[in-house]
């Protein structure tokens, strides 16, 4: 069943402009010039219930806008939004029962109170009754492992643990679906690790649908089966994980340290990617020559250390990005 | 209802974290009153003249209640806490959530204003009296009628600033405009009771917020049934004008509102 569904949606921002120096912030008192941004141009996708999708592009992309329209906290200019059967320019507080939200770099918790009573206010906001409050609170606590810190003020917790109780306090109302914005920016690897088992957790056990913007490729790997890229406002790929990585399968990169250099550069599909004397690293596209012809052109003899991986995703959604600019 | 009593019992809990913060704001209220004390001084040769209606012992108590209300606002705060809420965008995160923002804002103020009510009037009471050497008589349920009015009082008050504040949506600095309301504060209720001014006048500033907000101060010092019944009439009235007022510019300004980084 699709919990979210978008149509032809579109938002466009009025940028003011400004000439250079004094003359230009003068005459800008009295002829204010602006300037069309074109955010987010006709998009259209669906997601189905229990599916954690990433909503991924560059800077400036249109993906903060798009979440920021589906939470219902932007107006669209044009489209239609369907979120588990509310228009979110229409019933905004119904919606808001209903769905959760984390923006990684925006505090919802009150910060001088603890995260118990921080989730004992969230609760009121939601109109739990006490005692199921009560009883959610300890659920949470076990399951995401806050007992260490749940009395502790939330301006004495470190940022990752800020951030699990964030996602807590989001999840509290039981939420269908739940918005992730850059939820692990600024953390450090392990909470991020911690952050991600945490997500992974919550689809499993309440079957939260998460709907993920990160510019972490590692959070995309490990924890989407799909993957929506927006560039300059335009969905460039809609696809899953699979496919994506399947695509760029054929694509291999080969790091070879030679006893005698070879003319590497003759080798049909075969790109430099860097070379130190006869130490290479090498893009090898096998839908031209297989792995195996450029290990034979590069001689087994030859070779003093050898390693073939498969293109970073990374490097994938880069590329991506690049070619749709 | 529940989520706004939650909201100002949390606020309850912040601001008491840092109670001992009303110790320095408590010199400059004292620093206040004793000026207005010094100026009221000067100009009663005889403490039992009256002026205007009001004794030295009335004027003192008069400003000193003024007083009390303006510092529990803290109008000016409030109002720059509102206004960079807005101007950084960060306004918008409040609408996802399934409550009110405006009544939401004024529970939140309401506690932190209970919170500082308690220790200003505590404060006011004592040197007041110093002042003084008495505190006003009034009877039970007179201090009752009167503490209702002060707290409708302060509600309006802060909605006015909740209003001021939330006009950052349309000229992005609403500073300038707080300045003004604050100047009319100070001259039309708080240095100079509204019973001070031409007849014309007092007539137009019956119908201003000052009249409403200075309300609790003309009972103190001069209780009558027939006060209490017109002040609490206009309050209800301003209550109602400030709510709707913070309303729709809130609706009006988040409609136009561009969040910042999208």
């Amino acid at each position: 069943m699709n919990i979210i569904k978008v149509s032809n949606l579109s938002k466009t921002f009025k940028v003011k402009l400004k000439d250079k120096g004094l003359k230009g912030s003068l005459k800008s008192i009295f002829k204010t010039k602006y300037k069309e941004v074109h955010a987010v141009k006709n998009i259209s996708f669906e997601v189905e219930e229990g599916e954690m999708v990433a909503f991924i592009g560059p800077n400036g992309a249109g993906k903060s806008t798009t979440i920021k329209m589906l939470t219902g906290i932007l107006y669209p200019d044009a489209g239609e939004i369907n979120i588990l059967g509310i228009d979110p320019r229409k019933d905004r507080k119904k919606l808001a029962y209903n769905i959760g939200t984390v923006f990684g770099q925006k505090e919802q918790l009150w910060t001088h109170l603890t995260p118990y009573d921080n989730f004992r206010f969230f609760g009121a906001i939601y109109d739990i009754p006490n005692d199921k409050i009560v009883t959610k609170i300890k659920e949470f606590t076990e399951l995401f492992g806050l007992e260490e810190f749940i009395n502790t003020p939330v301006r004495n917790l470190s940022l990752g643990q800020r951030i699990r109780c964030e996602i807590v306090a989001s999840l509290i109302h039981e939420p269908k679906i739940l918005f992730l914005d850059e939820p692990t920016i600024g953390l450090d690897p392990v909470v991020k690790q911690n952050i991600r088992s945490l997500i992974k957790k919550m689809n499993k056990e309440l079957n939260t649908t998460v709907f993920l913007t990160s510019h972490d490729v590692s959070d995309i790997e490990k924890l989407c089966k799909r993957v929506i890229i927006i560039n300059n406002g335009d969905i460039v790929l809609d696809d899953t994980m699979e496919n994506l990585k399947y695509h760029y399968f054929n694509k291999k990169v080969i790091e070879a340290k030679l006893a005698a250099d070879v003319n590497v550069a003759e080798i049909a599909g075969v790109d430099i990617e860097k070379q130190k004397g006869t130490n290479y690293k090498l893009s090898v596209d096998t839908t031209i020559t297989s792995v195996a012809e450029v290990l034979k052109r590069l001689r087994l003899e030859n070779l003093e250390d050898i390693s073939i991986s498969s293109i970073p995703l990374e490097t994938i959604i880069s590329d991506i990005y690049k070619r749709k600019n | 209802m529940k989520k706004y009593l939650y909201a100002f019992k949390f606020e309850v809990m912040t601001t008491l974290q840092y109670a001992f913060n009303f110790i320095g704001k408590m010199v400059s209220l004292f620093l206040m009153i004793f000026v207005f004390m010094n100026l009221w001084n000067f100009m009663y040769d005889d403490p039992s003249q009256a002026i205007n209606g009001y004794t030295k012992f009335q004027m003192i108590w008069y400003v000193s209640i003024s007083e009390l209300i303006y510092f529990v606002t803290r109008g000016r705060q409030t109002c720059e806490e509102i206004s960079k809420h807005i101007k950084s965008g960060n306004i918008a995160y409040t609408i996802n959530k399934p409550y009110d923002y405006v009544v939401y804002t004024l529970f939140t103020l309401l506690g932190r204003s209970f919170v500082s009510s308690a220790f200003y009037t505590t404060f006011i009471m004592i040197i007041g009296s110093a002042f003084t050497g008495a505190l006003p008589a009034l009877t039970m349920v007179e201090l009752l009628a009167t503490v209702l009015v002060f707290a409708l009082a302060v509600t309006i008050s802060l909605l006015l600033v909740i209003a001021i504040g939330l006009f950052s949506f349309i000229f992005e600095d609403s500073s300038p405009m707080y300045w003004i309301y604050s100047k009319i504060w100070l001259i039309c209720g708080t240095l100079f009771p509204i019973e001070f001014f031409p007849v014309w006048a007092q007539n137009i500033l019956k119908f201003t917020p000052v009249y409403v907000i200075t309300g609790p101060s003309r009972l103190i010092v001069n209780f009558t049934v027939e006060g209490f019944v017109e002040t609490l009439i206009a309050q209800i009235i301003y209550l109602i004008f400030t709510v709707g007022l913070c309303e729709l510019v809130y609706r009006k300004g988040m409609k136009k509102l561009n969040v910042n980084g999208g």
